[in-house]
């Protein structure tokens, strides 16, 4: 039923199809194949990665529309339908079973998503190793839904959870997690305990270079339980009868 | 007793809302509550349902309560047949149960022409009905109405009486808030909250 009342909604269908193209035509549009040789922060000092602006930009673009668009449906599945889910629970619905079905709801959302935009940049610039680079954008699903799920527990006001995200994925996933920015960024440490460097990390690793990414993929789990587990205990909270 | 409540008190802040309210409801009677807008109805309902923790006092409830909240807690994009599948797991009432009684609810409150209707396009009266609906679908003992005619045409208004006595002779404790009683005729016992306390 999370599901069904998910995609029922104009806006949804609306931002999963426009979001990604927009944003992958952007780059097609405004980028150049000039080379740029760059370092990585999780890899070694003595790796350069050489890629076209075009080609980082697509994947930069990628992670960046696959976090905002989580976010937002992760928000849409908390928040949307409070007081109908409280109602249910005073009907007799267990908090946990409502929270299972949440999840559930958003790990198939993630998985969907991350496919979508994967093949979807890949039509526009062929990405080495397509499903490790899908993993990447499943990792950022993961941390930004998460994110999304602990906003919409928190905050009861739509616009306020809606700005929350924007904000948060504008700053990090939007500008300082672009490795040509991050390269050449004053304290660095800040960067690195935001919630889309790992994930963004895993993404670009996996699409272009053969190196291991398993550091990466482990901190953006560990990133991503801390929010669900977060966000969980303040929705049993909030949602359990008295 | 199918409610018993003692010296249930709730504040928000320095604003004593409820300040010691003990009241019964027995099986098959019908009481209603009375207050101004702002007394603290709601309140008490969302305490007696579960939805609201009271700073102080005893609530003992026996057997299955139905609650109509005064605003129709649904889901715009679900159906009316969706809703009734969704909350009948919530009560944890049977396949045959629910067809039973989502029919007989359909019928009686006269819309089940909007059966696979979306929410979002179905009148406020009509949102109304199914919000009463989801409170009987599981035959309550306890039903608690929170202002629950808002929206209702003169008919809806004459089939929820009937419905209200029909239920009443089955034994259910009828709860009825609101801020307007045009019928006392039809309550057993009328309380009136005023400054916290009931009179």
């Amino acid at each position: 039923m999370i599901l069904r009342m998910l995609i029922r909604q104009k806006i949804v269908i609306i931002l999963l199809l426009i979001i990604p193209v927009f944003f992958l035509t952007i780059v097609e549009f405004t980028t150049s194949e000039r080379m740029l040789p760059f370092q990585l922060a999780s890899l070694d000092e003595d790796v350069f990665i050489n890629i076209s602006e075009k080609g980082i930009s697509f994947i930069f673009f990628a992670v960046a529309s696959s976090g905002f668009l989580v976010s937002f449906l992760a928000l849409n599945l908390i928040q949307k339908n409070n007081a109908v889910n409280r109602r249910l629970i005073i009907c007799g619905y267990h908090p946990i079973e409502l929270m299972i079905s949440i999840l559930l709801a958003l790990i198939l959302v993630i998985v969907l998503i991350a496919i979508y935009i994967g093949l979807l940049t890949n039509a526009f610039y062929t990405i080495d190793h397509l499903s490790r680079f899908i993993l990447g954008l499943v990792l950022i699903g993961f941390v930004y839904g998460s994110y999304g799920l602990l906003v919409g527990s928190l905050i009861k006001m739509e616009l306020e959870g809606v700005l929350m995200i924007v904000l948060l994925v504008n700053i990090d996933v939007g500008w300082l997690q672009n490795p040509l920015f991050y390269a050449e960024a004053q304290n660095q440490i800040i960067i690195k305990f935001l919630p889309a460097y790992f994930p963004s990390q895993t993404a670009i690793i996996t699409a272009v270079t053969d190196y291991s990414a398993s550091t990466s993929i482990l901190n953006s789990l560990l990133y991503g339980f801390v929010f669900l587990s977060f966000s969980m205990l303040i929705f049993f909270y909030k949602m359990r009868t008295k | 007793m199918i409610l018993n409540t003692e010296h249930i008190a709730k504040s928000f802040g320095r604003n004593k809302v409820l300040k010691n309210i003990s009241f019964q409801l027995k099986a098959g009677s019908i009481t209603g509550i009375v207050g101004e807008n702002g007394s603290g109805k709601s309140v008490l309902m969302d305490i007696i349902v579960g939805a609201r923790s009271a700073d102080r006092g005893i609530i003992n409830r026996n057997g299955k309560i139905g609650y109509c909240p005064q605003r129709a807690l649904l889901f715009p994009h679900l159906t009316v047949q969706e809703h009734f599948i969704y909350f009948a797991i919530a009560y944890g009432i049977g396949r045959d149960q629910l067809k039973r009684r989502s029919e007989e609810l359909l019928l009686h409150f006269n819309y089940r022409k909007y059966k696979q209707e979306k929410i979002i396009n179905l009148s406020g009266g009509t949102q109304q009905k199914l919000n009463l609906s989801i409170a009987l679908l599981h035959e309550p003992d306890l039903l608690i109405l929170d202002e629950p005619y808002n929206g209702f045409d003169w008919d809806t208004y004459q089939m929820f009486w009937n419905y209200t006595n029909h239920l009443k002779k089955q034994g259910c404790a009828i709860l009825i808030v609101t801020h307007l009683l045009s019928e006392k005729e039809r309550l057993d016992r009328i309380y009136k909250l005023e400054n916290g306390i009931l009179i």
